[in-house]
């Protein structure tokens, strides 16, 4: 019972910064390198939005989290994603690592490195047998993913806007003939993607600590994404829960230690095996 | 009777030599008596600094072969070069050898790493050849992390090592490294300037600009690719192996991800596919902390962000990046031929059709 609860709560983390890079690489075959930044800069942001609304409701500090992640994340697409259409998507990837190395920067200079727990959802509800308590927040996290990614299938495959964005990921010329503002798509989808990676993030910090070196856990949500494919909304949700148990399993029966190198191995084996993971298409291999 | 046009060819050495104009002569003529006569003038501190961009600059010409000639994105250089910096440890510290056999050593373990490294290329390319490399750096990291750990007693702080020494005189000093750093620099980058001028270097441009195009010409894209690879791990091993003389002690910490992306950023910013641009990508990076630091020193303590200048060292890479990126994605180099054009071709404004290559 414990280690199915830890086992899907990592899942939803990892499943949610795989997503982060999923809905990205989906849309415009970028890869977003800067997942893990992402998320703990909107750990951090909500840890702020909490003190500012310090005696206000927790409400507040969610909507301004929300409200920061998308708006930022539309900004990236503005300011530097769109300059660069039309180049190598090599190109674009790099400047989502540039990007991951302001932001973290942007850590030691705001929030001068401290680390941060997030208060949030703290309180027991249940004692497992074998010692450990099950906690709000777990069951908060695992309904945060479940409900973000059922929002995303339903989006995609009732929602008009939603078609719109298939149209784009598969093929942005075509879509765009058929008067499909493939600028608004991207943009939308950017935001989506910040979104996603800052709520892993707050996630992550409630259960753990906030500090410039978590922001490692971008290789597990970057690995979430790979095992499932990186074009796979599906893929991420699996992958997420494979690389968790993966962990889980690692910490538990051989090493705590060892469990930091499980996200490198397992991405290590997927690309020796097969590259274009579970869900992912095949012959996009041949257009990278 | 007419004079001949200084910028007509007629002859293939002609239109192959490394400095076809006078005006380059004279140029780098210039530059190599700056910088043999700079250590006389300048203060220890900066002359420690130029001996850091040295290093810096093999391990960026080692880079831009395999990514801006060969175009294999690699985010493992920063493992090439803790290769070459450990497999020097262990032959120094634990061997006792002298430098002549533990630097052939690291670079000979470098070759062998990236032959190894190079494999998923084979398969891949762009962005997932990225990620593959990625995960090999913090593979090989790992593993010499435990290395480190296991060395002995005191390793945790780094292992040091002896400083080399030849016929009873040991090479120790900041002028000394830098005349033995600055011929190192200056061969490695004649040598990769002609290679890249050879079959060789071509064969890997062809590769760079369209891999089954390049198939179809009758270039063994398999072994010229693994080659690219085995090239530039073998110099990303040397500037490994120099840098753990130079600084006397090799710990794992050093060679982060973040090493590797600065590698990324000084071909970036010099200039991908040019060898020169390598070097200046080498220098601006080295020196960029610094000049901050300057700059900060200066600036009213309001303009300081209430902390160190860490962060915002770290985060000026970042936006260096980018900036070249978005701004000037052919580097300091493509400034430099702009302006070179400008000036050779004056009154005029056309580029030579006879182009001699990209150098």
């Amino acid at each position: 019972m414990e280690a199915l609860v830890s086992i899907l709560v990592l899942g939803s983390t990892y499943a949610l910064l795989a997503a982060g890079v999923v809905i990205l690489y989906k849309a415009s075959r970028v890869v977003n390198f800067a997942v893990g930044e992402l998320a703990i800069v909107g750990g951090y942001v909500f840890y702020s939005a909490g003190v500012l609304w310090s005696g206000q409701s927790l409400v507040m500090a969610i909507a301004t989290t929300a409200a920061v992640s998308v708006l930022f994340g539309v900004t990236v697409y503005v300011a530097l994603m769109r300059p660069l259409i039309g180049q190598p998507t090599f190109v674009a990837a790099m400047v989502t690592i540039g990007l991951a190395i302001v932001l973290k920067a942007g850590i030691v200079v705001i929030w001068h490195s401290r680390s941060v727990g997030l208060n949030l959802g703290r309180t027991a509800l249940h004692t497992y047998v074998q010692g450990g308590n099950l906690r709000l927040i777990d069951i908060v996290t695992i309904a945060a993913g479940i409900l973000f990614f059922a929002a995303l299938f339903v989006f995609f495959r009732y929602a008009p806007l939603g078609r719109q964005f298939r149209g784009v990921a598969e093929n942005p010329l075509l879509a765009s003939q058929r008067q499909v503002n493939v600028n608004l798509i991207l943009a939308l989808a950017w935001g989506a993607a910040v979104f996603s990676a800052a709520l892993a993030g707050v996630l992550f910090g409630a259960r753990s600590i906030l500090s410039p070196q978590s922001t490692i856990i971008g290789l597990s949500g970057l690995t979430a994404a790979l095992v499932g494919g990186l074009d796979s909304l599906r893929g991420a949700v699996i992958g997420g829960l494979l690389v968790a148990a993966a962990t889980y399993a690692t910490a538990r029966l051989i090493d705590p230690v060892m469990s930091d190198a499980v996200p490198f191995v397992i991405l290590l084996a997927v690309m020796l095996r097969s590259p274009w993971g579970i869900f992912g298409t095949q012959e996009e291999l041949n257009r990278v | 009777m007419l004079s001949r046009s200084p910028y007509l060819r007629v002859t293939y050495a002609e239109t192959n030599r490394l400095l076809a104009e006078p005006y380059q002569r004279i140029l780098v003529g210039a530059i190599v008596l700056f910088v043999i006569g700079l250590p006389l003038v300048a203060d220890s501190y900066f002359v420690h600094l130029l001996n850091l961009c040295f290093l810096a600059a093999i391990g960026a010409v080692g880079l831009n072969l395999l990514t801006g000639y060969c175009g294999q994105v690699s985010l493992g250089h920063a493992a090439f070069i803790a290769i070459g910096a450990f497999v020097t440890a262990i032959c120094a510290a634990r061997f006792h050898t002298p430098f002549w056999v533990a630097i052939p050593a690291a670079c000979a373990a470098g070759a062998a790493v990236g032959l190894v490294v190079g494999l998923p290329a084979l398969r891949f390319r762009g962005i997932y050849l990225a990620i593959t490399t990625l995960a090999m750096h913090y593979a090989i990291v790992f593993l010499l992390t435990a290395y480190q750990a296991n060395f002995g007693p005191s390793a945790s702080a780094g292992i040091s090592i002896p400083a080399p020494s030849f016929a009873g005189f040991e090479l120790d000093g900041e002028r000394p490294w830098y005349y033995a750093l600055l011929i190192v620099t200056g061969l490695v980058v004649l040598f990769a300037l002609n290679l890249a001028r050879t079959y060789i270097g071509r064969a890997w441009i062809a590769i760079r600009d369209r891999d089954i195009a390049a198939a179809t010409i009758g270039i063994d894209v398999t072994r010229f690719k693994l080659l690219a690879f085995v090239v530039s791990s073998v110099l990303a091993a040397l500037a490994g192996s120099l840098g753990a003389y130079f600084t006397g002690v090799v710990t794992v910490e050093e060679f982060t991800l973040e090493l590797a992306i600065l590698y990324l950023a000084m071909i970036i910013v010099g200039g991908m596919g040019s060898v020169v641009g390598s070097v200046l990508g080498a220098v601006f990076m080295t020196l960029l902390p610094f000049m901050i630091d300057r700059l900060f020193a200066v600036l009213p303590e309001a303009w300081r962000f209430g902390t160190t200048t860490y962060g915002i060292q770290e985060g000026a890479v970042g936006v260096v990046i980018i900036g070249f990126l978005l701004f000037e994605p052919d580097g300091l180099i493509e400034i430099y031929r702009r302006g070179a054009i400008y000036f050779e071709r004056w009154p005029f404004r056309y580029r030579e059709l006879q182009s001699g290559g990209r150098r």
